[in-house]
């Protein structure tokens, strides 16, 4: 049978036997094989043309489940030409499900031949189920089309099996379409491709801004300690800004968070000492994001260097520590630092980490961090800072704490939010309810914030309150 | 631990007396000695002796309840009469039927078998459960025959038989169709289904076959919900049937 498509569909165009042939050698549609049930496959063909739903779902689930063999399968998708393009979409989906790569050319022409996206998406999201290999050029080619084809051809491309895939992905990602690579890339972080590591980290130094950013979001998500010092070139790649923050963040990922992240850390902490002092400037912060006993060393002998550059790095590199390990630290350099810009980004930093559920000190210290930093804010825009970070310490000592700043009409606004938001808290709020009520009431007396006021009566009341989930950009 | 009979005469003193809002600790040896019994048939004829000794005497329902709980785990044939005498008693025969369809003996089917015969209303729709759920084939002719009786009875019926799903209860199904109840109707449509579903999971596609395409024809007509169900219900079983490539 050699059927040529003359329709050209997403720059494919392929003859009948040129898709049996990517299908591996399948058979196409010939006549029906003995051992199937005819009556059974007739019956299941008259259910899928009926109107009424039911029915067609009665056919659909014999054809996912039932009627075994390639026989009945080639059948049911010689039937895909001839339906309605909604049926076409159902029967694919069955198809699909069914699990018989026998449909595949089948479902190849009806991708060639169908202008309905719908119908073209399913055919996609079959040939992803089925295929292997051999299909992976006509998902690459549906990658560029628009949605539904688009999310069907990656979710696709995601989930087809087969040892030559990757590889093939991989390909992609280095030479294929330029606005796609990134794409690819994201594939393969997708299929958890650990095999297209050494790709993924040539990626990360690419000429392609996108491309290098797509690299560094797969190996924040594959990545481990052998990874590391490629990652670290990937960062010192990328352009400083947007990039170069996505960049930090993949490696303190790879650092923090994923299997063999002590290993990880030490590995940066090598790959710093080893580098000159340009390099080393640029990964101080990915250093500091990281934290630990190793980096802190490094950043201490920074803060008491006398070159001024290079205190000024070891300031910065403090404020973005991820935990409240430096608080002491933090603290002596705001008893003895003179510059205001110095203060005022130490301070900033207090605030930021005295409260973080990171379990470096209990709620008892946490607080207690808080109020000596209260104690040295010397603006109230700084206070009001303290009091809005509060709340992140959920225990009845910090509603005393916050409550006497209700009374500063310079503070009580965040004071009142801290109060509401604590209690917010019915484990809290309920252990300690008449200090909550007078509270409450002090914040209903206080503040002109309605949706306050509104939480503030409802608490007082016994009730909850649901926070209002942000708009979808 | 060891069955000790005399240690249970405080308990059982207890048990003669006890009703709903009394102290149930006190019976608490009569449950550790239930569990004790296991394994140990003296122990067990003992204690089931002294159990359904106290069915007949003046005990309270809550009493009779507890004994029928106990005689539900260790009852034998010996237990049957003293729990089949409570079977036409209102307040009794609930519990009565829970021991008896638990105990392993032909007695225990027998006595809810007569008791079909003579009871009535709701107890006997309670026999019909009870020999449905100890899956008596023999007791399909006489459930059959409540088919065409008064509707809850019927539909009880009708739910046995399809639980029951013997050839005998299939045909019992088939030929009730003079029924008229529109539950008791429902009831031998849902039935019946039951019926060809177990046939067609036992290889035997050509009966359940014949069942499905009786209820699709009977159906074809209804515009009813129900007659809409049945005709799909009906479609998929006869799908299923003519697809010998897939075992049910």
């Amino acid at each position: 049978m050699h059927l040529f498509f003359s329709r050209f569909h997403g720059g494919i165009a392929l003859t009948w036997a040129a898709l049996t042939c990517l299908s591996c050698g399948l058979r196409p549609a010939t006549a029906a094989d003995a051992t199937v049930p005819q009556d059974a496959v007739q019956m299941t063909i008259e259910f899928l043309g009926k109107d009424d739903q039911a029915f067609r779902a009665i056919g659909l689930d014999r054809i996912r489940y039932g009627l075994k063999g390639e026989a009945a399968t080639v059948q049911f998708a010689g039937l895909l030409s001839k339906l309605a393009p909604a049926r076409q979409a159902e029967l694919t989906a069955a198809l699909a499900d069914r699990g018989d790569r026998a449909a595949l050319p089948a479902m190849l022409a009806l991708l060639m031949a169908s202008k309905e996206p719908a119908v073209r998406a399913a055919a996609l999201s079959g040939l992803g189920a089925l295929g292997s290999g051999p299909e992976v050029a006509v998902l690459k080619t549906s990658l560029a089309s628009a949605d539904p084809e688009k999310a069907a051809a990656r979710r696709a491309l995601t989930v087809v099996r087969g040892n030559d895939v990757t590889p093939l992905i991989v390909e992609a990602a280095k030479a294929g379409e330029p606005s796609l690579r990134p794409t690819f890339i994201d594939i393969l972080a997708d299929r958890r491709a650990v095999s297209a590591l050494p790709d993924l980290l040539a990626a990360a130094v690419d000429g392609d801004p996108a491309v290098r950013t797509a690299a560094m979001r797969a190996l924040a998500r594959l990545g481990g300690p052998e990874q590391v010092t490629g990652m670290v070139q990937g960062v010192l790649k990328a352009a400083a800004g947007g990039e170069r923050d996505e960049a930090e963040r993949a490696v303190v990922t790879v650092c923090t968070q994923n299997p063999g992240k002590e290993k990880a850390a030490e590995a940066l902490l090598t790959q710093f000492k080893a580098a000159d002092d340009s390099v080393q400037e640029t990964l101080l912060t990915v250093l500091a994001r990281v934290g630990g006993t190793g980096a802190i060393a490094i950043v201490d002998g920074l803060i008491t260097d006398t070159n001024t550059a290079k205190r000024k790095l070891g300031l910065t590199a403090l404020t973005k520590w991820p935990d409240a390990t430096v608080s002491q630290r933090l603290l002596d350099l705001l008893g003895t630092s003179q510059d205001q810009a110095e203060r005022d980004q130490l301070l900033g930093t207090l605030i930021r980490i005295a409260p973080l559920p990171d379990n470096k000190l209990n709620d008892k210290q946490k607080l207690e961090l808080l109020e000596k930093t209260m104690s040295l804010c010397k603006r109230d825009e700084d206070r009001r800072r303290v009091l809005e970070r509060a709340n992140a310490i959920r225990t009845i000592e910090t509603l005393r704490f916050v409550v006497p700043y209700l009374d500063d009409p310079n503070l009580a606004e965040p004071a009142c939010l801290s109060v509401v938001e604590l209690a917010h808290h019915r484990t809290i709020r309920d252990a300690n309810k008449d200090e909550f009520t007078k509270a409450l009431d002090k914040v209903l007396a206080t503040t002109k914030n309605e949706e306050l006021i509104e939480r503030a009566e409802r608490y007082k009341q016994g009730q909850t309150w649901e926070r209002k989930k942000p708009a979808k950009s | 631990m060891a069955y000790d009979s005399a240690s249970l005469d405080k308990p059982f003193d207890v048990l003669k007396t006890f009703d709903w809002g009394g102290d149930a600790s006190a019976l608490q040896p009569i449950d550790a000695a239930v569990v004790a019994a296991h394994g140990d048939p003296a122990a067990r004829t003992d204690l089931e002796k002294r159990l359904a000794a106290l069915l007949g005497a003046g005990t309270s329902r809550a009493a009779k309840e507890y004994i029928c709980r106990k005689l539900s785990l260790i009852g034998t044939a010996a237990s049957v009469p003293s729990l089949a005498a409570l079977l036409s008693e209102k307040d009794h025969s609930h519990m009565a039927r829970f021991a008896l369809e638990r105990i392993n003996a032909a007695e225990a089917t027998e006595a809810l078998r007569k008791a079909l015969g003579t009871v009535q209303g709701d107890l006997k729709i309670g026999m019909i459960s009870s020999l449905a759920g100890r899956g008596d084939a023999a007791s399909v002719p006489a459930i059959a025959a409540l088919l065409s009786g008064e509707s809850k009875t019927a539909v009880a019926a009708a739910v046995a038989l399809g639980r029951l799903h013997t050839p005998e209860a299939c045909q019992a199904l088939a030929a009730a169709s003079s029924v008229t109840d529109k539950a008791a109707t429902a009831a031998i449509c849902d039935a019946r289904l039951a019926c060809a579903e177990s046939l067609l999971r036992q290889g035997k596609r050509a009966e359940a076959k014949a069942i499905y395409t009786s209820l699709s024809e009977t159906a074809t007509a209804g515009t009813t919900p129900t007659a809409q169900a049945t005709r799909l219900a009906a479609a998929r079983g006869i799908l299923a049937c003519l697809d010998t490539t897939t075992t049910s």
